[in-house]
């Protein structure tokens, strides 16, 4: 039996380890556009020069001779055909498969502003070559632009600050982090980031760009007529499932690749994991469908029910941040705040039950809240302040001596 | 593989597990006497929480067989070890992102007080003989090693 | 994020107060009780023993006995004696400093403002001088004489204050004390390392070091601080935060030995004291009550109506008063001074002096008060707080909270007040209880802690349950300050209380609560009970009354509550004394001490089951006196 996975990311790589502990002696086979395996949530410390290039790898040096997995990096699939079972390579080569697992993630989106496509010193921040491009750039910009102030977008602002660079960062929305945080959390960031010496601009669109003869941003004009003078622009507005090639007979592509709960493809032994799926973008739930890919792969039929994936945690200038659920409470939603000088609390009920948190500052022991979310856990009953539940108020334990939920 | 077995009845809240865990992982040398107990680098790696019903629950890092923790590592820090079973975590690769803090469904993990850059997880005192020192200290015998 | 030091802080009964603390940027005791939370379970039953260098030993199944072979029952009862002892110390050094003030002030013909008083303890001692400070020598000097005793001669005035069929009980019992340093000896002598380890004749000493305590340490300081300081009167008085004025140099004062103070609060208000005051830009100076000895203030307020603002808190609400902005300086003397508060004064610019060696704060000046210099160093301490004053006003933020507690607390409640306020004697308050318009007397006495519910928690839930089963309620310690800011002393109480009781306060124009003030006057309930018992012609145990500690923090009230065992009253814990560990100790406590002194611990930390036992003792005791 010869696997083929599409990718080192977070779900190629977990797939590949959970076929080899399952299968000792298949082939196993991972082609990766990424010619070094890398984290893609460390970037940042790439940039800061805090890390080099092998200190982003996120599995062992030796991880590919130790599992017996070949791989073939910086070669990209452009086509696919699962009739023959085969792929083309960008290099021109032939790879057949019995099984292939497609987890090549996604590609920074560039939006269609002024030349922002075209422009040469325009950049997403996705891939170690990404990281690569804005890095020697950088060595030769002092003001850098960035649009979006998601995760990806301050992770770029927090590495390059660090290099001293002049960064000024664009939203379209009233407050930073807008899909994580409610606008008091965010404040905490923003008074630190400008501390630091970041600007913000809320509320503001990037309306189009200036270039200069060489075909470089130099300008970024908003929608209110100002204007950022710019070096560089890194765009961190989102992602696009990285479908290209992909597009074989029977693979449906809306957005992203289309699984069932198995996440397999309607084609039978062609499965998808990880963000090209479209389904979450975050690493544990990317890790997760990759062990569950591997596992159908190798003739198991495990449901990918880990489905959750409104969670993040944030870590900026020591101020870490856990944000699970709903964040912007509805009508009849009940929101529990606390605050004082280190820590930001706010918890949001809906019929109940806990619908959202957010923990800012200590999010010591915090984990049982993904768990009362995600499963919608019954906890008026607990007499008790909200904000001091942990697992003693849900303490079960395994014959194994695993803990367990215990809910009344 | 070896695990801690905890049997929350018999605790007495007294803590002497998290002494035990204090001391072992101390950066200094000496004895329990002179541990600094004021020093945040010398964190406990496991926890006595009182409970509703008066009494106490031991939390401990369970090593679990299908740990959510390194399901949510980005950085290749937290791993399972496929030899000893145990969930094992190497400081030196920790991206600080707290995944895993969220992510373990029994809340025992926490980032550190002095530094905030990297988590607080029981190691089954590894670099002190592998056995771990909370269940020598017990005076209850409530928390023991069993082979699961 | 906002300035508050911390969201979780513990309840206090007193809401506002849980708000204001919860909203401070210090931090308070109310913000440790979190991190606190977790107990050691052998050092909650009393059973960890750090006698020697054994130790420390715990008991368990698999090691039923310390390395020494001492049993629970032994380490039990060693711990509690230890405690009792070191508590009964604490009380017996008051009243040897109060009665050594009496002697000087006697001796160097000072003021005395109670004579009255003096002639009561004249007339107890039998003891007559040629003039009223002859007379005052000679009673300091017979309860010095006492004191001084060696353990093994019996202190003579006991025979004189204790109600005779109780003295015979006593004496029957064995459990007469010697002299009360001496017994103070005695007791951490038995209880160290390989001495003792009968828990029964540990026990009896308990019961020894509470009679020394409780005659000693609280009745007589009381009757010799009113001697010197003058008596109680009843009054209507304000308390909590809104006492703090900032117009004027305010200075807390926290401890329990009053006469200390004789000197420098007359002097405060003296025409060149004020004239410092308003050269430095202030109105003048005022003592702000926090802990006992502002209890004891407002109890005596009457007298000092130009230096005394009113009673702020008790013991956990005296980081609240600080952090208000508004205090000055803080002189202490003696217990209930938190080391929490020094943080809080350095972070203030709070001046903090301290004029008992044995209250020395880490961060404050030592000032020992020297009665023969007492009028320099008022003047000098007196400059000292000019000085802060000027230091810090301006630079200080105010957090003022003028809301807080009330205006209209009853307060002044003493034995001879409330007797005066009957009419001159107990007939009709014994008709009412007779009558049954008033079920029984409960005495929720001492300190409060934080941990019975959080602050002044229990102790408030069960007053109201009490009162509202027309059970009158009487309080002297921290209880009265936590109770009083609940409004539970204002006269509109009465709503609160049972239908009966609320008519009895309503005609008479009273709270169901009486305020007796400081823990010290744990004492003057006590004469009330045997008073009462004397009126009635029955013994103690026998009264509808009990006493409850509900919140007993110290190692004091566990000498104070061994005074209410030995005089055969039922004494209800919010929270056991770490003795829980010892089968033996526990049922001699709170079962066999019925048949020895008729009194009886009981141990209950919810309010209303607390009251359902108290209660139910009272109908009891109502039934055994056919009532």
């Amino acid at each position: 039996m010869k696997y083929v996975i599409l990718g080192a990311g977070a779900a190629g790589i977990t797939a590949a380890r959970t076929l080899r502990k399952g299968r000792k002696e298949d082939s196993i086979l991972i082609i990766s556009t990424d010619d070094r395996v890398h984290s893609r949530c460390m970037l940042h410390k790439y940039l800061s020069h805090e890390r080099d290039e092998k200190e982003l790898n996120f599995v062992p040096e030796d991880f590919f001779c130790e599992n017996n997995i070949e791989w073939m990096p910086g070669c990209t699939a452009v086509k696919l055909d699962t009739s023959s079972k085969e792929l083309v390579l960008d290099n021109g080569q032939q790879i057949s498969y019995d099984k292939l697992l497609i987890a090549t993630g996604a590609e920074s989106f560039i939006p269609p502003v002024g030349k922002l496509r075209e422009a040469s010193n325009v950049f997403g921040l996705r891939h170690l070559r990404d990281a690569r491009a804005i890095d020697k750039k950088a060595e030769v910009s002092s003001k850098i632009a960035i649009i979006g102030s998601g995760l990806v977008g301050l992770d770029a602002a927090c590495g390059l600050m660090e290099q001293g660079k002049q960064v000024t960062v664009i939203e379209m929305a009233d407050q930073i982090l807008p899909i994580q945080l409610d606008e008091k959390g965010a404040k905490e960031y923003q008074k630190r980031f400008e501390n630091a010496g970041c600007r913000f601009y809320l509320g503001r669109k990037a309306q189009d760009t200036l270039c200069d003869e060489k075909g470089e941003v130099t300008r970024l004009l908003l929608d209110n007529g100002e204007e950022i003078p710019c070096d560089m622009v890194i765009v961190a507005a989102g992602v696009r499932p990285g479908t290209v090639g992909m597009d074989g007979e029977g693979i449906r592509i809306d957005r992203g690749i289309q699984v069932d709960k198995y996440l397999q493809t309607d084609v039978l032994g062609v499965y998808a994991a990880g963000d090209v799926t479209g389904l979450s973008g975050i690493w544990p739930n990317a890790m997760k469908q990759g062990e569950t890919a591997a596992l159908n792969m190798m003739g198991s039929e495990v449901a990918y029910t880990d489905t959750f994936a409104v969670k993040n945690t944030i870590n900026f200038f020591g101020l870490a941040s856990l944000c699970v659920g709903v964040i912007k409470p509805e009508e009849k939603d009940v929101v529990i705040a606390r605050e004082d000088a280190r820590n930001y609390k706010r918890i949001l009920l809906r019929d109940g039950k806990v619908a959202g948190v957010l923990l800012q500052g200590d999010i010591s022991h915090a984990g049982i809240w993904q768990y009362l979310i995600k499963n919608q856990i019954p906890i008026a009953s607990i007499e008790k302040d909200i904000f001091e539940l942990n697992f003693s108020d849900f303490y079960g334990i395994q014959e194994n001596g695993e803990f367990v939920w215990k809910v009344s | 593989m070896r695990r801690i077995i905890i049997d929350a009845s018999k605790c007495d809240g007294c803590k002497n597990c998290s002494l035990a865990c204090m001391q072992a992982h101390r950066k200094d040398t000496g004895t329990l006497y002179d541990l600094n107990l004021l020093d945040t680098d010398n964190e406990s790696r496991n926890f006595i929480y009182k409970n509703r019903t008066g009494g106490y629950t031991p939390i401990f890092c369970r090593h679990c067989d299908q740990p959510e923790c390194v399901m949510s590592c980005m950085s290749g820090a937290l791993t399972k070890d496929p030899e000893s079973g145990h969930v094992c975590y190497d400081e030196k690769k920790c991206g600080s992102c707290f995944m895993c803090v969220m992510n373990c469904p029994y809340g025992v993990l926490k980032p550190d007080d002095k530094t905030g850059m990297h988590i607080i997880k029981c190691d089954f005192c590894k670099d002190a003989g592998g056995e771990p020192s909370c269940v020598k200290a017990c005076p209850k015998e409530a928390i023991y090693i069993e082979e699961v | 994020m906002n300035q508050c030091f911390g969201c979780n802080t513990c309840a206090s009964a007193d809401k506002p107060l849980e708000g204001y603390i919860k909203n401070l940027s210090v931090e308070t005791s109310h913000h440790r009780v979190e991190g606190q939370s977790t107990k050691c379970g052998f050092g909650l039953q009393g059973v960890c023993c750090r006698l020697c260098s054994n130790g420390p030993c715990r008991i368990t199944p698999k090691a039923p006995r310390g390395i020494c072979g001492a049993t629970a029952d032994t380490i039990v009862a060693r711990n509690f004696l230890r405690a009792v002892a070191a508590g009964s110390g604490c009380y017996i050094h008051v009243v040897e400093n109060t009665a050594l003030n009496v002697k000087k002030t006697a001796l160097a013909k000072g003021e005395i403002k109670g004579e009255k008083a003096l002639e009561r303890l004249s007339q107890i001692f039998g003891l007559k001088g040629k003039d009223k400070y002859e007379t005052a020598l000679k009673v300091a000097d017979a309860v010095l004489a006492d004191l001084y005793k060696p353990e093994y001669e019996k202190m003579e005035l006991v025979k004189k204050m204790a109600y005779a069929p109780r003295y015979e009980k006593w004496e029957e019992l064995g459990i007469l004390p010697g002299g009360a340093k001496g017994e103070v000896f005695h007791g951490v002598v038995k209880c160290s390392t390989n001495l003792n380890s009968d828990p029964a004749d540990m026990l009896t000493d308990c019961l020894k070091l509470g009679i020394s305590t409780g005659i000693y340490g609280l009745t007589l300081t009381n009757l010799l601080n009113d001697v010197l300081l003058g008596e109680p009167e009843l009054r209507m008085a304000p308390v909590g935060l809104r006492v703090i004025d900032p117009d004027y140099i305010n200075i807390m004062i926290t401890g329990h030995q009053h006469t200390i103070f004789v000197d420098l609060q007359e002097r405060l208000t003296s025409p060149e004291a004020v004239a410092k005051a308003k050269a430095a830009g202030a109105k003048g100076f005022k003592l702000v009550g926090c802990t006992c000895v502002g209890q004891d203030l407002q109890l005596r307020g009457a007298h000092y109506q130009e230096v005394f603002d009113g009673h702020a808190g008790n013991n956990y609400t005296s980081e609240a008063v600080l952090a208000t902005g508004g205090i000055d300086a803080v002189l202490s003397e003696f217990n209930c001074t938190l080391p929490g508060i020094e943080p809080i004064c350095d972070k203030m610019m709070i001046k903090q002096i301290c004029l008992d060696s044995v209250a020395k704060k880490a961060n404050a000046e030592m000032k020992p008060f020297i009665f023969e210099e007492r009028e320099q160093q008022s003047e000098e301490i007196i400059d000292k707080i000019v000085a802060a004053y000027k230091e810090r006003r301006g630079k200080v933020e105010m957090n003022l909270f003028p809301e807080h507690g009330n205006d209209k607390t009853l307060t002044g409640v003493s034995e001879v007040s409330l007797k005066a306020f009957l009419g001159g004697n107990w007939k009709p308050l014994i008709d009412l209880i007779v009558s049954g318009d008033i079920k029984g007397i409960v005495g929720v006495v001492g300190c409060s802690n934080l941990t019975a519910g959080g602050h002044d928690v229990l102790t408030v839930d069960l007053t109201k349950e009490l009162i509202s089963r027309d059970i009158l309620v009487l309080t002297a310690g921290c209880s009265s300050g936590g109770i009083e800011n609940c409004g539970l002393m204002e006269p509109e109480a009465a709503k609160l209380a049972g239908p009966k009781l609320r008519a009895v306060c309503e005609k008479l124009g009273i709270p169901p609560v009486l305020n007796f003030g400081p823990c010290l006057a744990i004492g003057r309930l006590e004469i009330v009970a045997t008073e009462l018992a004397e009126a009635i012609g029955i013994d103690i145990p026998q009264l509808p009354l009990a006493l409850s500690a509900a919140q007993w923090l110290e190692e004091q009230a566990l000498a104070d509550g061994c005074f209410g065992l030995a005089l055969g009253l039922p004494l209800h814990l919010g929270l056991p004394p770490f003795v829980t560990g010892s089968q033996l100790v526990t049922k001699v406590l709170t079962e066999d001490m019925k048949d020895l002194t008729g009194g009886q611990v009981i141990i209950n930390g919810d309010g209303k089951e607390s009251a359902d036992i108290l209660e139910k003792i009272i109908e009891e005791k109502r039934a055994g006196l056919h009532i």
